[in-house]
């Protein structure tokens, strides 16, 4: 290994402690990592510009936008006293209603927002009943992440793989969607075997929480009601688009036919549509808008693309790539490294950097094999692999960050106990689906 | 703080900054707080009668029917008119008006408990001089609520305002006030 590479390896270990450590920023840690390689040359500007996948950071940027505008209407908010209520009094159907409901928005939503606007409802109704409300909450992370892995817009590692190997929603949804169905239904089972008998309530308790929640006016949630209108409207429109982005050319030359038929669009330019849309319909101000942006987590994935780029310009992702080839038999032998190996370092790294990383490797490994399959563990894996542990994934953070903020506490071993029971069993699904679909 | 509940803290700032503060402002518009979710111990309520409040209204007595409380009633004749008739009259006149007072506060007050033990309330009742602002606050940190009809101490007005000795009574005391 050369100097060059060496200290392409030096900037990735480093960077990616840094970011497990999270003493600086992990915007800052991955902006200073890509700022060695450019500076020193491993990355030029042209190289630079091609390992930024922009596909990811604009997709990112599309849905903050319409997130962003839609969470000013009181959306979120209505969508949680509605779920509430619906449970009429019972804390097994709000655990249940409230897993159901952040699967569904974690899937075409991000997880972050999902569970930073839900979780103070879960914590209300869990006062109101007078229970624990861990298990709701760690519930609730699961099936966020469980949620977010069925769909392309749903996670960020998605998001990541979506863009770089130019998979389709739809495929998302063919592959990937059926499994999370599977996963979901036997995540709440081993929620309810292991937290069922700590949520009994009396009569009086769950007649309280019914006048408590009938209280509340959900109608009071929204704030805007035009912005409510508008902005359910440009999120099922732009779901739809999703669904139809690659063979929207088809679709549109048939009412207009000067638009070429073999036209699609990348789900990054659905998003920016969407996002326009509603800026456009709403009147809201973009400087309001825009200044609500996680602009920290763009800069992380732009800087995380530098640094593995440096990687892939050294030829280390190639050579351990080619290691792979030499001691892999199979395509369900490379899916069983894949999906195992994603799902147990997301656990540790986080699964955004794991996947950053992982992406280029895989691209390699396509020079010898079909890595189609491929594809799907590592999306398996890597959205999954962040239910392990309580920095598996951002909303394990948040929802155990904002606990904490409550006095609430949910330690790391109590949650590793729970989170790896749960990582390999709906791992394991998945992956056996996968091997079924993809290797037999 | 171990290090990892520190490391979890310095992820959670960093993924989602001061999001959750703006959140939580948002839920705090319709979401009741911890202390508003406590309900209060309501033992005695204080319910200051005058010449102005012809009764306790039925609407009263069913919000205060969700307590198993007593209930006192005070009858207060306002001092400062009583000494003006003596000082603008005399003695005898001002001995009258306050007989006449009491006579009909007498009335009121039988009226009232009347009323409110047909409703399965205890009652106490006192009458006396006083001033109907500074005595209802005195009187009231010794219950646990102060129910006041809006006419308390406002002459015989036609329109539904609430008089502003009610008013200053709600911003003077410390226990919840109910304005019928």
């Amino acid at each position: 290994m050369d100097t060059i590479a060496l200290i392409a390896v030096a900037v990735f270990l480093f960077t990616y402690a840094l970011i497990i450590d999270e003493r600086i920023h992990r915007a800052v840690a991955a902006m200073m990592g890509a700022a060695v390689v450019v500076f020193i040359g491993i990355v030029t500007w042209e190289g630079l510009l091609e390992h930024i996948d922009f596909g990811t950071i604009f997709l990112l940027l599309g849905m903050m936008i319409i997130v962003n505008t839609a969470r000013g209407s009181g959306l979120f908010e209505y969508i949680a006293i509605r779920t509430a209520k619906l449970a009429k009094g019972s804390p097994i159907r709000v655990m249940i209603l409230f897993a159901i409901v952040t699967a569904v928005v974690s899937a075409f939503l991000d997880n972050v927002t999902t569970v930073l606007l839900l979780t103070p409802m879960l914590l209300y109704v869990a006062r109101v009943m007078n229970l624990n409300p861990v298990p709701f909450l760690v519930t609730e992370i699961f099936a966020s992440n469980v949620g977010g892995a069925a769909t392309l817009i749903g996670d960020p590692p998605n998001i990541m793989i979506a863009s770089s190997a130019g998979l389709t929603f739809n495929e998302f949804l063919i592959h990937l969607a059926p499994i999370m169905v599977v996963d979901m239904v036997l995540l709440i089972g081993l929620m309810y075997l292991i937290y069922g008998r700590s949520m009994k309530v009396s009569p009086d308790e769950r007649q309280e929480l019914v006048r408590t929640l009938d209280s509340l006016d959900e109608r009071a949630a929204i704030v805007d009601r035009s912005l409510f209108n508008k902005s359910v409207a440009v999120i099922v429109f732009v779901v739809l688009l999703f669904f139809i982005h690659d063979r929207i050319g088809e679709i549109l030359h048939a009412v207009l036919p000067f638009v070429d038929p073999a036209m699609g669009l990348e789900p990054a330019e659905v998003a920016l549509i969407g996002a326009a849309i509603l800026l456009f319909w709403s009147r809201q101000s973009p400087e309001e808008i825009f200044e609500k942006i996680e602009w920290p987590a763009l800069f992380f994935f732009g800087g995380l693309f530098v640094i593995v780029g440096a990687l892939v310009e050294t030829g280390i992702i190639s050579s351990i790539a080619q290691v792979m080839v030499e001691n892999v038999g199979s395509t369900g032998e490379a899916m069983f490294i894949v999906t195992w190996f994603a799902a147990i370092a997301s656990a540790i790294v986080d699964n955004i950097p794991l996947t950053a990383a992982m992406i280029p490797l895989i691209h390699d490994l396509g020079a010898t094999m079909d890595v189609y399959p491929l594809w799907w563990s590592l999306a398996l894996g890597a959205c999954l692999g962040g239910n392990g542990t309580a920095i598996g994934a951002s909303a394990n953070v948040v929802v155990i960050g904002i606990a904490e903020r409550e006095g609430i506490g949910i330690t790391f071993i109590d949650f590793l106990k729970v989170g790896m029971l749960v990582l390999f069993v709906t791992v394991a699904v998945g992956f056996g689906i996968l091997w079924l679909k993809f290797a037999v | 703080m171990g290090y990892s509940s520190a490391l979890i803290q310095r992820k959670y700032r960093d993924i989602v900054g001061r999001r959750y503060e703006s959140v939580l402002k948002e839920y705090g518009e319709f979401l009741l707080a911890d202390e508003e979710m406590l309900v209060p111990e309501v033992r005695s309520i204080l319910v200051p009668l005058d010449h102005f409040v012809h009764e306790i209204t039925d609407e009263a007595i069913d919000v205060l029917s969700a307590y198993d409380a007593t209930i006192s009633l005070a009858y207060i004749t306002d001092a400062g008119v009583v000494e003006l008739v003596e000082q603008t009259l005399d003695r005898a006149s001002m001995e009258e008006f306050q007989a006449k007072k009491e006579e009909y506060g007498q009335k009121l007050l039988e009226r009232a408990v009347a009323k409110l033990e047909e409703h399965g309330f205890s009652t106490q009742t006192r009458m006396f001089v006083g001033h109907k602002g500074d005595d209802v606050v005195l009187m009231a940190k010794n219950h646990d609520i102060v129910a006041l009809s809006r006419r308390y101490a406002d002459g015989e007005s036609a329109d539904l305002s609430i008089s502003p000795t009610v008013l200053r009574i709600c911003q003077r005391v410390e226990i919840p006030a109910l304005i019928y």
